[in-house]
């Protein structure tokens, strides 16, 4: 556990002395939530039933909310450190492997809260309200930091398996047709039949669910266990993964 | 600082082999019985096997065939354990660049077992030790060389390692910051701690080991004190600078010189093996004379490491420069 905190406490640091690579991660996030709330608020306002009395912003933040932790921040750090030899460095001192990728998730909850707090507040400023208050809000930074945190390790499970820094900075391309299959900008019943099952069979579509729930419609546990249920079942996925490669590492 | 009891191998490695995808074998079949407390030398050419024996025996890579223990531990049933004894600087320097030297040094220190304000009184003497306690506060990507090499090697050093493995450690320093890292080996190895060291410089084979190994193609081709192996040669070289000769003519010319063991065709030149060196100047140039051949200097010099290498491969090692290591042997223009 120590060498996790270790390992945490040095990869959080980084995120502090490398702003330039968590600003871009940010800016997409929020460009896409003015854009997008500014090109449909008049068609959807806040009479929308869907909306529940609120403005289009608040169907669209937790949207954002997974940009802003969907990265490949940390696979481009571990990519990077295996490039330079550090890689070799932590994998020849006396440590569990499975620490590498534990200390690198924690600085992804460390930067998924402080991101998540960010957009949710921007989110706020925006005109949002959170129906649930602030216990809500705390759970909604939660679920989005989770969720980056079990997406990093599909970018950390790309770094380790290609040693290259171009596969990894593009992997998070993959997360794009993730995101977008999901009912995103209107509920599940407005859209086409073959996008609804779409995104009924996305995973990705119970997180923003769960989270829009919390801003707009109040406490639903079935929708939150279902957000939950997917972090828990995606970063055990990919971190499984991960760690499955870093033991296997070079031997 | 803890060693393996008297007479047992620090490093020892049985038929170890490395083979990668394609076929290409890197290290083949190679022993090898390094001692408790030696500093024992590793010297070869680019490609010869140097990373890849070191990396087996520093458990990052595991062998395809034969076995090795390192502190008596077998490197693939006991990595665990191995890599707990052991201290390594690789021939790419491990450092995060993101971090100062002192946070990396704590950092490793932690990584070690070793906390609180024993990590912070490790760290203050390894900086020292390095010299490196004026930049402890600047990230490492700030550093020269010479500094990021002297690091890496505090960072092998946090838990006084039984065993230290350097891999090429001196490979694109400045002549001084050469130096510098030979003090410090020559100092680890003082405090009790075996050194196993690549290198494809001559110089430093000569100067820090106490026995060394000569690689090639992934074969130890000569193994010895480095004494011993130039011992071995039984003769003296003479080196024939060539200029605007003919090669070929030259050669001929003096294939009856008297003594004359081998002659060995090189970059500008020849290598002539002989039993009396200086004896055999007057008798060299009256034969360039007789065939009319105007060739440059000649050199003689004991045999050097190099000579070794060239005996045992049939090529001198990469970027050596002959006329270094004979720069106080007598010199005669022709």
């Amino acid at each position: 556990m120590t060498e996790v905190l270790l390992l945490g406490r040095r990869a959080t640091r980084e995120i502090v002395r490398y702003p330039e690579a968590t600003i871009p991660t940010l800016f997409i996030p929020l460009f896409f939530l003015v854009v997008n709330i500014g090109q449909v608020s008049k068609t959807f306002p806040s009479t929308t039933p869907f909306l529940n009395g609120q403005g289009y912003v608040a169907f669209q933040l937790p949207v954002s909310l997974m940009f802003a932790v969907a990265t490949a921040t940390s696979g481009l750090a571990l990519v990077t450190e295996i490039d330079l030899g550090y890689f070799d460095k932590l994998l020849v001192a006396p440590i569990r492997r499975s620490s590498i990728i534990f200390g690198r998730l924690t600085a992804d909850l460390v930067r998924g809260i402080a991101a998540s707090s960010l957009v949710l507040l921007v989110g706020i400023a925006l005109g949002a309200r959170i129906e649930t208050g602030v216990p809500g809000a705390i759970v909604i930074v939660l679920l989005a930091a989770g969720f980056g945190v079990a997406y990093a390790g599909f970018g950390l499970l790309v770094a380790l398996k290609t040693r290259n820094v171009q596969a990894t900075q593009s992997s998070f391309l993959l997360f794009f047709p993730l995101l977008f299959l999901t009912p995103n900008f209107v509920p599940f019943d407005r859209l086409s039949p073959l996008m609804e099952t779409l995104a009924r069979i996305n995973p990705v579509s119970y997180v923003i669910v769960g989270m829009r729930g919390l801003v707009i419609d109040g406490w639903n546990l079935g929708q939150i266990a279902a957000a939950v249920l997917v972090i828990v079942g995606l970063g055990a996925i990919l971190t499984g993964l991960s760690l499955r490669v870093i033991a296997a590492y070079d031997r | 600082m803890p060693r393996p009891p008297a007479g047992e191998a620090a490093i020892a490695a049985r038929s170890l082999r490395r083979t990668f995808k394609g076929g290409i074998e890197a290290v083949r079949d190679i022993d090898l019985a390094v001692a408790a407390g030696e500093v024992f030398g590793f010297l070869g050419p680019n490609g010869a096997g140097k990373t890849t024996t070191v990396r087996m025996l520093c458990t990052l890579l595991p062998p395809s065939a034969g076995s090795a223990t390192v502190a008596g531990l077998d490197v693939v049933e006991h990595g665990a354990e191995v890599r707990r004894r052991i201290g390594v600087a690789l021939q790419e320097i491990g450092l995060d660049p993101v971090q100062t030297g002192r946070e990396l040094l704590e950092l490793q220190c932690g990584l070690y077992g070793i906390t609180g304000e024993a990590a912070r009184d490790r760290t203050e003497e390894l900086l020292e030790l390095v010299g490196l306690t004026d930049a402890a506060d600047r990230r490492t990507k700030t550093y020269s060389g010479g500094m990021k090499r002297r690091l890496d090697l505090a960072t092998a050093l946090v838990h006084s390692p039984e065993v230290l493995f350097l891999d090429e450690p001196t490979t694109g320093l400045d002549p001084a910051s050469r130096l510098t890292i030979w003090d410090e080996v020559r100092r680890i190895n003082a405090g009790g701690a075996t050194v196993f060291l690549t290198t494809q410089y001559l110089e430093e084979a000569d100067q820090l080991c106490d026995r060394l190994a000569i690689i090639d193609d992934g074969k130890i081709v000569a193994e010895g004190t480095p004494e011993q192996l130039k011992a071995e040669m039984g003769h003296d070289v003479v080196s024939v600078s060539v200029e605007g000769a003919d090669v070929s003519a030259t050669k001929a010319a003096l294939t009856g010189l008297p003594g004359l063991e081998r002659v060995v065709a090189e970059a500008g030149g020849l290598a002539l093996y002989v039993e009396d060196g200086a004896g055999s100047i007057a008798e060299i140039v009256r034969l360039l004379e007789r065939d009319q051949i105007r060739a440059g200097a000649i050199s003689v010099a004991r045999p050097s490491l190099d000579d070794v290498f060239l005996n045992a491969t049939g090529r001198r090692l990469e970027g050596q420069d002959r006329a270094q290591q004979s720069a106080d042997t007598p010199e005669v223009s022709t």
